[in-house]
């Protein structure tokens, strides 16, 4: 190709290029990344209510209370079961690293009344029988996929932009996501999810957020499994921050003494 | 009859007394029924179970109870306090005071540093672990330190396990050598002073590397030894029978266990050391027909997710140190475990089988079994117990108990 040519291509290839970068002013990853880094407390407390609905409109409601405080390095989070019945007095950990590294994960079973190391690799698996998996339940790092700006939305009267995910892994559950990423609040309001065949699978959905305590805080979301007919609700009562959750709740001692 | 209406009505006054204080009462009522394969037809168990958990707690201090009550068509119920136990918490410390089940190790389905909490083997290892272990009346002080737990643990008196009637379908095959034998139990007990107390202690971490836990122990052997004399004719010199002295004897106990995952897989190990273990033997020169050894128990075990099932081995060793030919018992002792589980259906149903298998004796005990949730707090299960093994092995002395059962349960 003659000099002059290849000149003139890159030109007009910035001509299209420079409007595009400039539609937003962030990129997918810095988007992924402020909804990751959202400010969350250095520590919090809340009741959880997990409504299971299956096709028949069956449901099933199991009931947590759980803490969560960042230390910096690592997160740790405690869930204890109140109901049903045969979970009550479970308890379950989480210790989850900024750096790359898996989950360490117990749970504390009453029949045994031993604190047992379960595999952090398990978060593929679902929760309690939900359609949440433990890993839509944590904070994906934002280096494990592949962000792409779609769109920018509005969804239920905000501003999103709607990025779609791809894991670098490719034996990840899903085979993409696409988030609607609340602008300025760093919420993801919406989440379609993809299976490992590109099936598209089920949508989270958040249906009531709030600013509590300066924090910006979901509420009330639900997830939908089109494939398997079945909705969880998820909805956080009595939430609080930065109250002084003491650190030696995530220990031991706490899982098998309970609350 | 007219015991199990005092009973339903004191539980109930129990019940509202208990609202009425603050006091949380949960637990469950349990069906279960079971028939021998073989022993044409005949029931291995027809229970009725209540297990009932009063529960009170303060800031500072708490008080656990557990009742359970065992109804049988063809007996008399069975009412036994499990646990009963008062909790005092302070900033670094607890103390809990009374009858409780203390359960170390990390081991699944072997005890080997978990041998403070006697067990209940009337029905071998069928039932839950939480049925088998006996809960023990002990001053258990704990003190926290970060992720670290120490464990002191007094017992003031010996409690030995439940073990079956001769009688009992249950009951242990008796070596051949006893054929014949008078028992006399005039050793067996251990007398209830405080030099008989039982001591243990544990350490345990809780870490992103690692779980380890470390154990000694100054206890009584929950199994008695069988201590032979022979009964001479002092005319002829000829020996005229056996007597059988059962005896508890003393155990040192040092050992640990850990837990880690790596790659996806949960790393297991537990390992204990016995010092002053009683072995029967051959020789007549013996006193008692038993000498004393060392001993080692230990185990390495893995666990695994695939395709969603959650697989579990472990390999066992039991180890007699400085063995001879003339103690009965093999030097080694081998034995495997296998689970593999799935849940379906959202956790509604779950599929599992476990399985003892004595390496040695070729022996086994295969467990399925298929759990139904078929509402919150209500299950159904049903399973099997097969034993193989030519009537010989820990598991295969049992090789005509192959039972089928069904337990309905209700959790509230």
């Amino acid at each position: 190709m003659r000099p002059t040519n290849i000149f003139l291509t890159a030109i007009l290839s910035m001509l299209f290029i420079i409007p595009a970068l400039a539609q937003y002013d962030m990129t997918a990853q810095e988007v992924v990344e402020a909804a990751y880094h959202r400010p969350t407390g250095e520590d919090m407390t809340a009741e959880l209510e997990m409504i299971l609905i299956n096709r028949q409109g069956d449901r099933r409601v199991r009931e947590i209370k759980q803490f969560g405080k960042d230390f910096g390095d690592v997160e740790k989070t405690i869930m204890f079961f109140l109901s049903p019945a045969d979970v009550r007095n479970t308890s379950f950990m989480n210790w989850s690293y900024d750096e790359a590294k898996d989950d360490d994960q117990w749970i504390y079973l009453p029949a045994l009344k031993r604190v047992r190391r379960i595999s952090g690799d398990s978060k593929s698996d679902y929760f309690m029988g939900s359609d949440f998996t433990y890993d839509d339940l944590g904070d994906r790092h934002s280096e494990d996929d592949e962000h792409t700006i779609l769109r920018l939305e509005e969804i239920d009267g905000v501003e999103s932009y709607v990025i779609e995910s791809i894991p670098k892994d490719k034996d990840y559950m899903y085979s993409r996501t696409v988030t609607w990423i609340a602008k300025d609040k760093w919420i993801a309001l919406k989440r379609e999810f993809y299976d490992d065949r590109g099936e598209y699978l089920k949508t989270l959905r958040v249906k009531e957020y709030d600013n509590i305590q300066g924090y910006w805080t979901i509420l009330h979301s639900e997830m939908e499994n089109e494939q398997r007919q079945h909705r969880t609700v998820m909805q956080f009562k009595n939430l609080e921050y930065d109250t002084g959750v003491s650190e030696n709740m995530f220990t031991e001692r706490m899982m098998t003494r309970g609350l | 009859m007219k015991r199990i209406v005092f009973v339903l009505l004191l539980l109930g006054l129990i019940g509202q007394g208990v609202f009425a204080q603050g006091i949380s009462m949960y637990g469950y009522g349990r069906t279960y029924w079971g028939g021998f394969m073989q022993h044409d037809g005949e029931y291995s168990i027809l229970q009725n179970t209540l297990d009932l958990r009063f529960d009170h707690r303060g800031s500072r201090t708490s008080l656990f109870a557990n009742p359970v009550v065992y109804y049988y068509p063809d007996q008399d119920l069975d009412i036994l306090l499990r646990q009963a136990y008062l909790d005092l918490h302070f900033d670094s410390m607890d103390i809990r005071l009374g009858k409780q089940q203390i359960i170390w190790g990390k081991a699944d389905g072997v005890f080997i540093t978990d041998i403070l909490s006697p067990k209940d083997l009337r029905e071998f290892l069928l039932p839950d672990f939480e049925e088998i272990r006996l809960g023990i009346n002990a001053l258990k002080t704990s003190y926290y330190r970060g992720n670290s737990t120490y464990e002191f643990v007094w017992m003031p008196v010996f409690q030995k396990g439940l073990m079956p009637s001769d009688t009992s379908r249950w009951a242990p095959r008796k070596p051949g050598f006893l054929a014949g034998a008078e028992y006399d139990y005039s050793n067996a007990e251990v007398e209830k002073k405080f030099e008989n107390s039982q001591f243990a202690f544990r350490y345990s971490l809780l870490a992103s590397a690692a779980d380890i836990e470390l154990v000694a122990a100054y206890v009584w052997d929950e199994l008695p030894t069988n201590h032979v004399y022979r009964t001479i004719d002092q005319e002829t010199n000829q020996m005229t029978g056996l007597i059988v002295r059962p005896e508890h004897h003393r155990l040192g106990v040092f050992g640990g266990s850990f837990s880690t995952t790596k790659g996806g897989f949960v790393i297991r190990g537990e390992g204990a050391y016995y010092t002053g273990k009683h072995f029967n033997t051959t020789e007549s020169a013996h006193i008692g027909g038993t000498v004393r050894r060392d001993y080692l128990h230990y185990l390495a075990g893995v666990e695994y997710i695939l395709w969603g099932a959650t697989i579990s081995g472990q390999l066992i060793q039991e180890t007699i140190l400085n063995h001879d030919d003339y103690i009965m018992q093999d030097q080694f002792r081998n034995t495997a475990t296998f689970l593999i589980s799935k849940d379906y259906r959202r956790e509604t149903i779950r599929l599992e089988l476990f399985t003892y298998y004595g390496i040695d004796d070729n022996d086994a005990l295969i467990r399925p079994k298929m759990t139904y949730d078929f509402a919150d707090g209500f299950e159904i299960l049903a399973g099997a117990n097969i034993f193989l093994g030519d009537g010989v092995g820990y598991f295969g002395q049992f090789e005509k108990n192959d039972m089928i059962y069904v337990k309905v349960k209700y959790n509230f």
